[in-house]
């Protein structure tokens, strides 16, 4: 096993007319389960590849623990680079890359074959992988004649069969119905925890991040935007464009000002007045007269008696989840979303509710960072 | 009066309301029609085919009495015989240069379809464009200077000469033909094989060649029935020694008398070995021809 550094990373296609990753500094601890979450187009794969050694970075220098792996000059010349095939690493590709040639028994075994390992060895690694996978009755089928999670299974486990020091997983859920995607998700964290073997992990879903990840990178147009463990992503998001991925449903953005009341500071837009609690008094305190937007997240939009909340608004729409609802409500022209628990809501409704205290999250309207 | 305008109408509406159907003795004129132009051109293009068959089996007294497309009257294979006396050697020659010609071309055009292919490498356009090219290249053009070299490098009237003359000009339409077959390999395969553990020759061994026996194959028997059927190179660069089978069968037409019963039999014994391949390697041919029409799902 080993960490990873990654140090001044830039890539570009076009030599450095554009960016597709900027200056990209990165640390991912022994044993970890890094998420690379952002949107399409990112640059998340892209460093995920140039961590392989699948692609060759602009400007910069990767580390496996203290091997140099890649190292780039300042003319985009490589000084270092150890191809894939010698960075002892294992990868899942979303479009899972199973050799249709081979059986699964010869997909699983084919690395170790390849590393010239003693058969009696391979024979050992490939069953008891097969047997931790549920792959046993399927060792000698060829890939076209599985189904699709088997097909991703059999994937995982010709990665893991190799004992390799760093995991790679790029998309390895993109292809799976949504339940099969929950059971392999389980799986495969219960697996790295196992293992302890230290994973980088690409996805766009913020669900998988959440729910699998130590470490999560957001990455927008090449840079990073934010790392950190999934609380600190949801609970203290560092600008709006983090508040605005992480969540679902997405949070809530309100444009509002900064001004003094009779009995302290409040929020006031258009559509609401809010007090600003007290425990972000002072950090408001600097845009008392500026614009700020504030975000609220709605599973912390707490459901009160008919009119006694601070935020009050007919209800337009309801989705129920089973163990409760989403509720859009229009407040005053402003449709808030609330995940509400229990109750029973209907359109046409009032809604009222309040802010869990602590919860309020606001950021500068001019930079969108975080000021609270 | 009124009542036979009201069923007039409906009768036109009805008329109009009805899907129009050619009836149906006109479709059985129809397939009347087609039929006997497929059979007329079946005709056409068996004949000559019909009338060498016939011929080959007739004796030579027969041939001069009766017309081509008539069976015999006594079935012989002296034409057979006469015809392998001649070609026995000219064919073992043949198969020697089509095997090592086909193999080697498609093995140069396979790596090279590769290459092209599947990495990124400053002019790897320009250099398919000049491969396309190459295939258009009328032989006629470099014959003398390649004899020339030929010579220069002993390879004149030498099976090996003409080995390596097919070996060299089959290789750019190999990869041609190839490099669409491999561009249809997912990257993602071949980061894969790098991933677990692959050099660049292992990936084209274990991954690529296994995975595009279709397009091999197809390649392969298109190479064999060129080579096979090739008389240009073989006439200027093969001597007397290493005579191909189509030069010695044009040779069978003899200069005093003609044996048309030899030259027929000759004739089909040469075309067997392509026939034998495509009947055996046609359900290859066909998806080979095919593949690459879809996308692949």
């Amino acid at each position: 096993m080993a960490s990873i550094s990654i140090k001044n990373m830039n890539i570009s296609y076009n030599k450095g007319k554009s960016y597709v990753l900027k200056d990209m500094n990165l640390e991912i601890k022994d044993g970890e389960f890094c998420v690379f979450l952002g949107p399409s187009g990112c640059g998340k794969s892209t460093a995920m590849y140039s961590v392989a050694g699948l692609l060759h970075p602009t400007q910069g220098e990767i580390y496996f623990g203290d091997t140099l792996m890649t190292a780039v000059n300042e003319k985009g010349k490589d000084k270092v680079f150890i191809p894939p095939q010698e960075r002892n690493i294992a990868m899942v590709f979303q479009e899972y890359a199973l050799y249709p040639n081979m059986t699964v028994r010869k997909n699983l075994s084919f690395a170790l074959e390849t590393k010239k390992a003693p058969k009696a060895e391979i024979e050992k690694r490939v069953t008891a992988m097969s047997k931790m996978l549920g792959l046993d009755e399927l060792l000698d089928r060829k890939p076209a004649q599985l189904s699709g999670g088997q097909r991703q299974r059999v994937a995982l486990g010709r990665a893991l069969v190799r004992d390799p020091q760093v995991f790679l997983l790029d998309e390895p859920l993109g292809n799976l119905d949504a339940k099969l995607r929950d059971q392999v998700r389980y799986e495969l964290k219960k697996i790295q925890t196992q293992l302890g073997i230290t994973t980088v992990y690409v996805t766009h879903d913020q669900t998988e991040a959440m729910t699998m990840a130590d470490h999560i990178v957001l990455l927008n147009g090449g840079n990073i935007m934010q790392e950190g463990t999934p609380d600190d992503l949801y609970n203290r998001p560092n600008c709006m464009f983090v508040a605005s991925f992480v969540g679902t449903p997405q949070i809530n953005m309100i444009n509002c000002k900064v001004e003094k009341g009779p009995n302290g500071l409040l929020f006031v837009s258009p559509e609401m007045i809010l007090d600003v609690p007290s425990d972000i008094e002072e950090s408001v305190n600097n845009y008392v007269g500026r614009e700020v937007v504030l975000g609220l997240r709605p599973s912390e939009l707490l459901m009160v008696p008919d009119g006694k909340g601070q935020i009050n608004g007919d209800v337009e729409s309801v989705e129920p989840l089973g163990d409760g609802f989403i509720v859009y409500f229009n407040v005053n022209g402003k449709m808030i979303v609330s995940k509400i628990a229990g109750g029973n809501t209907k359109i046409g409704n009032k809604l009222s509710v309040n802010i869990e205290p602590g919860k309020m999250h606001v950021f500068d309207a001019q930079t969108e960072k975080r000021i609270n | 009066m009124q009542n036979q305008s009201v069923i007039e109408r409906s009768k036109e509406a009805q008329k109009a309301q009805t899907i129009k159907v050619k009836p149906k003795w006109r479709m059985t004129v129809l397939h009347i029609l087609y039929y006997a132009i497929m059979v007329a051109f079946l005709v056409f293009f068996m004949l000559p085919f019909w009338g060498t068959i016939m011929t080959s089996f007739k004796s030579n007294a027969e041939v001069m009495t009766s017309t081509p497309i008539a069976p015999p009257t006594v079935w012989t294979l002296e034409g057979y015989a006469s015809a392998l006396e001649e070609l026995g050697q000219p064919l073992l020659t043949s198969l020697l240069i089509t095997l090592f010609g086909a193999a080697g071309s498609v093995f140069l055009g396979s790596i090279c379809a590769y290459a092209l292919s599947k990495f990124k490498f400053r002019f790897n356009n320009l250099l398919f464009i000049g491969l396309v090219a190459a295939t258009y290249l009328p032989f006629q053009a470099i014959l003398i200077p390649l004899v020339r070299t030929m010579e220069s490098l002993n390879l004149y009237d030498n099976v090996w000469g003409l080995v390596l003359v097919h070996m060299v000009f089959g290789m750019p339409m190999c990869t041609v033909m190839m490099r669409g077959y491999y561009a249809d390999v997912p990257d993602a395969l071949i980061r894969q094989a790098m991933i677990d553990g692959n050099g660049t020759w292992q990936i084209y061994r274990k991954i690529v060649l296994p995975n595009t026996k279709i397009a091999t194959v197809t390649v392969f028997v298109f190479q064999c029935t060129s080579i096979w059927n090739e008389m240009l190179f073989a006439l200027v660069l093969g001597g007397y020694d290493s005579k191909p089978a189509t030069i010695a069968l044009n040779e069978l037409a003899g200069t005093m008398a003609a044996e048309f019963n030899v030259q027929m039999a000759g004739s089909l014994i040469l075309a067997l070995p392509v026939l034998i391949l495509y009947i055996f390697m046609g359900k290859y041919l066909i998806s080979g021809q095919m593949s690459g029409a879809v996308t692949a799902s």
